[in-house]
């Protein structure tokens, strides 16, 4: 980035060190296309190249019949060659390449759609006609010659092949080839009698007539017949199955009827299933008549008949051949079914024993039962465990024995002691129960006994299961202290007066069993478990729906005010209460943009950078202001001490050096010169109005150079802004800073000799203040002095303000010559580099004054 | 008259009446100097020059795509800037009635634009919570400046010679001070909907939702004075000061004007006054330099012109 971009961006508020500003936007090289690849095919050829094609690739107007309204070469309708009919070319050469056109070709969309549609139609009555193939010519094209049907047969493909069809044909079977292994001539034949039987029509290929001893035909073997599908005839009348009107008694009953075996009729006119074959209707050609005798057909077929027959009717055989049926019957000759064996061992009968006799006078009691057993019960369960021990094995050990791998983990020792404990102890109580109640007349108090362990966990539980009633409690307690300890036992509690025995009794089981209740969960799992704090501790609970008084409502609110208030930063507080001031009153600093600042013509507040406010400040300056720029005076004498070691680099500049050749660095500020800031001029010659970028630039390039202002502030107060405006205008519109020579012109004259006192004071200020050219400007002044009275004029008021300090003291009034300065470098330079004098004349070089001196 | 030196009655006699808004008007200007015309931007996303005097429609500006929110006039009443729910500032020729710039590059909508006193810089609060400062020299649409402090929507700024004064309805008013460079928060506590500094630039009038109008001492932020007896709750109703600033008027969102006195906050008579509007009054004005006239500015669609009853 240029420098002078960085100001300008600098100006605008922009880092120009930020990613941002430094993105860089050239790209070097060639793009790569894309990584995916757009639809876009004409991306790109140029515009008039570009055509449109659908998705068949066919070139179509641009959405003409879609709404587009570009149609033909760049919307025209003609091309790019324009009306011009195209040359023939050829196509003899790519003849080849040329597709045939189909009609879907010319189809748009919508056609296509429809012939799809269509299609599928008709798929769908292809696959239903599963006997194409086979029921191909067989009723229609009887009268078709028997030659021609089976050239038609063995050279016309069926139009449709049912699936299975198509499935043999590809792999491998060809139409005529039959199903099955080939057969000799002789089974061919019998096999077209079957089928001739079967169907009662002549099988297309049987009219061939191959003599049985052509040896030539013996020789071969042939495919076997198609099985000729089996159609059944509907049924549509009433008559019983396998009657045919007008058939003879014998017939129905049994005997072969006339129709299936009857002579051969002529196939040439449909006989119907009503007619009756006559004598005429016999086939006199028929060939197969004189060959194939009737008999012998008949005789075959007869005889597989009757073969069926018999397997049907002795059903012991049947299984037999059965493959995988057992051999077994029952007992009653049925057949054992399929995948059953007939077990070896009878099934054995319930034994029934007779009833033992009732002694007599017995009567039922079942209290006696009931109590042998109950007595009994507890003995063998609580000695069971201990039995399985004795019986040898535990199951840890069996499972060892199988090679179980152990459970992963074992119930420790001291669980399955307790675990141990509380089987036994689970079933004392009823036992005690037992013990008690059964006793018919409780005349005694029997104690039920608590285990000591349970009465001292029941104790310790904090469980009161007797809470609502204290005194009952209290009892209870009693209770189980005495069952807690085993060795000196407190008194168990005894009857209340007026308590009958037996309500007594029955209280203390209450209290054992509650006991036993309550322990079991302390007394396993106490480890386990913490029991809850007291419950005391909860909210109180009010009955009824829940109507919050205005108390508490106003205790809420003030609660939430509270805390809310709690929550306030103190500035909130502040401003709560009506306490606005610094409490409420934050201050940071702020930095404007200098454009900003530009705009507002307000000087730029000092910033971190020292030099910031040294350009003119048009506006009325508030005093504190000035004591700002009083600041500065350090840093700016500072870094005026900096640029004039920059000159003295060579040696001391001393009074005496001044002007004279000693001095190395004498040219040098005359090339480095800069003129001055534009903001300088402008502040100057007010014509606001216009701005420009450059003038930005030039402020921010000249502005390192101003700061060097040595001088303080002058003493006067400076003049509010309007004036300086006025002033300038005056003074200056016939200047071009271009052309403009330095002459100096008494014009302060008016000023100076008002402010001539002013003056003096000032200068004698001003060489307090300044150190190091205390001595040079005397001497300067002086020689201003000299030469023309007014020159010394140090600051005219309204002039003054738009140097800033670094004017102020270089020109106080001079200033519209001195800014000029252009032609005349020595002393330019002088003025803007060097710390300037009061006096211009003195203000501008060594050699400068030299020159006035001399005039 | 006011007895004795008190300040003025208010302006009660009605003039004229402006309609010609289809809905709620957000924002009214008198225009600069004489202050013959004056400016209207309503919910109907147009803005309504009308002469003052006779009460009729002199042009009206429609390019805005939103309502229209604030309005601002230039000094030298050649141009005027608008701005509203459509993110960006208009910058308007009067003459031609057409928009000579758009400044887009706020987030929100904008609910106040501003002028500096030359035009040469233009202020934008937005409900972006940013307050944007616009170089109107510079061709560059590219904000010179993005005060960013705020913590919610601004809804009013001002500006002054050499400093900015926003208020937001995160309860603070921040005046930048360009020339100290310094920025000075006063947090108020309520949501700021404007904010009308006195000429001499010494206090300001800071109006809340929370029905009150404190006029602050922007040197050191204390509260000098709080007029209440309004309701002003939900809406930016913009209080301004009466003639001389003596008083304070404002409109309240039930369609009264009430009037202050500036010293000692007390209503002026009559109190309470009467109702004049059928919905909430947005906008106050009283005339820049003419004593007896000022408007008033309604959701109702309508401005009314008052002017002080003749003698």
């Amino acid at each position: 980035m240029t420098a002078r971009l960085k100001k300008k961006l600098g100006n605008l508020g922009v880092d120009p060190s930020s990613v941002r500003a430094n993105e860089s936007f050239c790209l070097i090289g060639t793009p790569l296309p894309p990584l995916e690849k757009t639809r876009d095919n004409n991306e790109f050829v140029p515009l008039w190249k570009q055509d449109v094609r659908d998705e068949k690739g066919r070139r179509r107007l641009h959405g003409a019949f879609t709404g587009g309204f570009s149609a033909g070469y760049f919307n025209t309708v003609g091309s790019k060659e324009g009306w011009t009919p195209s040359t023939f070319v050829s196509s003899r050469g790519d003849r080849s390449k040329k597709k045939e056109a189909r009609p879907e070709d010319f189809m748009d969309e919508e056609d296509l759609q429809e012939l799809k549609d269509s299609r599928k139609i008709v798929d769908t009555a292809d696959e239903m006609d599963l006997t194409a193939g086979t029921q191909l010519g067989h009723g229609d094209d009887e009268e078709q010659d028997s030659v021609a049907r089976a050239l038609e047969a063995s050279m016309l493909p069926s139009a449709k092949d049912s699936a299975g069809g198509r499935i043999l044909k590809k792999m491998g079977w060809r139409l005529g080839q039959g199903i099955g292994p080939r057969v000799s001539l002789r089974q061919r034949k019998l096999q077209d009698l079957q089928a001739q039987a079967l169907s009662g029509h002549r099988i297309p290929g049987a009219d061939v007539e191959i003599p049985d001893d052509d040896e030539e035909a013996n020789k071969h073997t042939y495919a076997p017949r198609d099985t000729p599908v089996l159609a059944v005839a509907r049924k549509d009348n009433t008559h019983g199955l396998g009657y045919r009107p007008g058939m003879s008694l014998t017939e129905s009953v049994g005997g072969r009827g006339g129709g299936a075996s009857g002579p051969n009729l002529s196939t040439g006119f449909g006989l119907g299933a009503l007619n009756d074959a006559d004598e005429d209707d016999v086939d006199v050609y028929d060939a197969g008549a004189t060959q194939n005798s009737r008999n012998r057909t008949a005789y075959d077929i007869i005889d597989r008949e009757e073969e069926e027959k018999i397997s049907i009717g002795t059903r012991a055989s049947a299984p037999a051949t059965r493959p995988n049926s057992s051999t077994e019957t029952f007992n009653d000759g049925k057949p054992v079914l399929l995948g059953f064996v007939i077990s070896s061992k009878p099934v054995s009968e319930d034994g029934w024993f007779p009833l033992p006799d009732v002694p007599k006078g017995w009567k039922p009691d079942p209290n006696r039962v009931w109590g042998k057993e109950n007595l009994q019960a507890p003995e063998e369960v609580s000695a069971s465990p201990e039995k399985w021990s004795k019986s040898g094995i535990s199951a840890d050990q069996r499972g060892n024995m199988l090679g179980e791998t152990p459970l992963p983990s074992a119930p420790r020792s001291k669980d399955r002691e307790r675990l141990k404990n509380i089987a036994a102890d689970g079933m004392p109580p009823p036992g005690a129960a037992a013990d008690s109640s059964p006793t018919p007349a409780p005349a005694t108090i029997t104690i039920p006994r608590t285990d000591p362990h349970i009465a001292l966990a029941a104790l310790g539980g904090g469980f009161l299961p007797f809470a609502t009633n204290p005194a009952k409690q209290a009892r209870y307690t009693a209770y189980l202290e005495s069952q807690a300890t085993t060795d000196s036992p407190p008194p168990p509690p005894q009857p209340l007066p007026g308590q009958r025995i037996d309500e007594f009794n029955k209280e203390l089981e209450d209290y054992a069993k509650a006991a036993a209740i309550f322990k079991p969960l302390s007394g396993a799992m106490a480890g386990r478990f913490t029991s809850a704090s007291i419950v005391e501790h909860g909210p109180q609970i009010r009955e009824g729906l829940y109507t919050p008084s205005a108390e508490d409502l106003a205790e809420k609110e003030a609660e939430l005010k509270r805390v809310e208030e709690e929550k306030m930063t103190p500035k909130e507080h502040a401003a709560r209460l009506g306490m606005y001031g610094p409490m409420t009153r934050e201050t940071q600093p702020w930095q404007p943009a200098r454009l900003l600042c530009k705009r507002f013509r307000v000087p730029p507040p000092a910033e971190p950078e020292p030099e910031a406010p040294t350009f003119a400040q048009p506006a009325s300056e508030a005093s504190t202001e000035w004591d700002q720029s009083a600041a500065p005076a350090a840093s700016t004498s500072g870094s005026n001490a900096e640029t004039s070691t920059g000159s003295t680099s060579g040696g001391p500049r001393d009074l005496a050096n001044i002007g004279l050749g000693e001095d190395d660095t004498q040219g040098r500020d005359t090339l480095t010169y800069q003129r001055p800031a534009m903001d300088v001029f402008k502040a100057i010659f007010a014509s606001d109005d216009e701005d420009s970028d450059d003038e930005d630039k030039e402020i921010e390039e000249t502005e390192p150079e101003p700061v060097k202002a040595p001088s303080p502030p002058p003493p006067q107060p400076p003049p509010p802004a309007p004036d300086v405006v006025m002033a300038a205008p005056e003074v200056v519109e016939p200047v071009d800073p271009a052309t403009f020579k330095p002459t100096f012109i008494p014009r302060e004259g008016k000023a100076k000799k008002g402010l001539d006192s002013d003056r003096s004071k000032e200068k004698k200020e001003k060489k307090d203040k300044k150190r190091k050219e205390k001595e040079k400007r005397s001497m300067v002044s002086f020689q201003a002095d000299e030469e023309d009275g007014a020159g010394l004029q140090i600051s005219p008021v309204k002039d003054r303000p738009k140097k800033k300090r670094r004017k102020e003291e270089q020109v106080p009034e001079d200033d519209d010559s001195m800014w000029v300065e252009k032609p005349a470098p020595d002393v330019v330079k002088t003025l803007s580099v060097v710390p300037p004098t009061e006096p211009e004349p003195e203000s501008t070089s060594r050699g400068r004054k030299r020159a006035i001196d001399f005039m | 008259m006011a007895p004795s030196r008190g300040p003025e009655a208010l302006p009660r006699r009605l003039h004229t009446t402006l309609t010609g808004h289809k809905g709620p008007i957000n924002a009214a200007r008198y225009a600069k100097g004489a202050a013959k015309y004056i400016l209207t931007g309503g919910q109907d996303r147009t803005v309504k020059l009308w002469n003052a005097n006779l009460g009729t429609e002199v042009k009206t500006f429609a390019a805005h795509g939103y309502e229209v929110l604030s309005i601002t006039v230039s000094h030298d009443n050649a141009q005027f800037a608008s701005s509203g729910g459509d993110r960006s500032v208009f910058v308007w020729d009067v003459a031609t009635a057409v928009t000579t710039r758009r400044l887009p590059g706020h987030l929100g909508k904008i609910h106040v634009v501003e002028f500096n006193q030359d035009a040469s810089v233009l202020a934008s609060g937005s409900f972006d919570s940013t307050v944007r400062l616009w170089d109107l020299r510079a061709q560059t649409r590219q904000a010179i400046q993005v005060l960013e402090e705020a913590r919610d929507a601004v809804q009013t700024l001002h500006v002054g010679s050499s400093y900015i004064t926003t208020g937001s309805l995160d309860g603070h008013v921040r005046t930048y001070d360009l020339r100290k460079g310094e920025l000075r928060s006063d947090y108020i506590g309520f949501p700021v909907t404007s904010v009308v500094p006195t000429q001499d630039n010494q206090t300001m009038l800071v109006t809340t939702l929370d029905s009150h109008i404190r006029l602050m001492d922007m040197s050191t932020g204390k509260l000098l004075n709080d007029f209440t007896a309004h309701v002003n709750t939900e809406y930016r109703c913009r209080a301004c000061f009466g003639h001389g600033e003596a008083s304070v008027i404002c409109g309240d969102e039930k369609g009264v004007v009430w009037a202050w006195d500036l010293l000692d906050a007390k209503p002026l008579e009559p109190n309470p006054p009467p109702k004049v509007h059928n919905k909430v009054i947005t906008w106050t004005e009283h005339h820049p330099v003419e004593k007896g006239e000022m408007f008033t500015a309604s959701a109702d669609g309508t401005v009314k012109i008052w002017r002080q009853t003749e003698e």
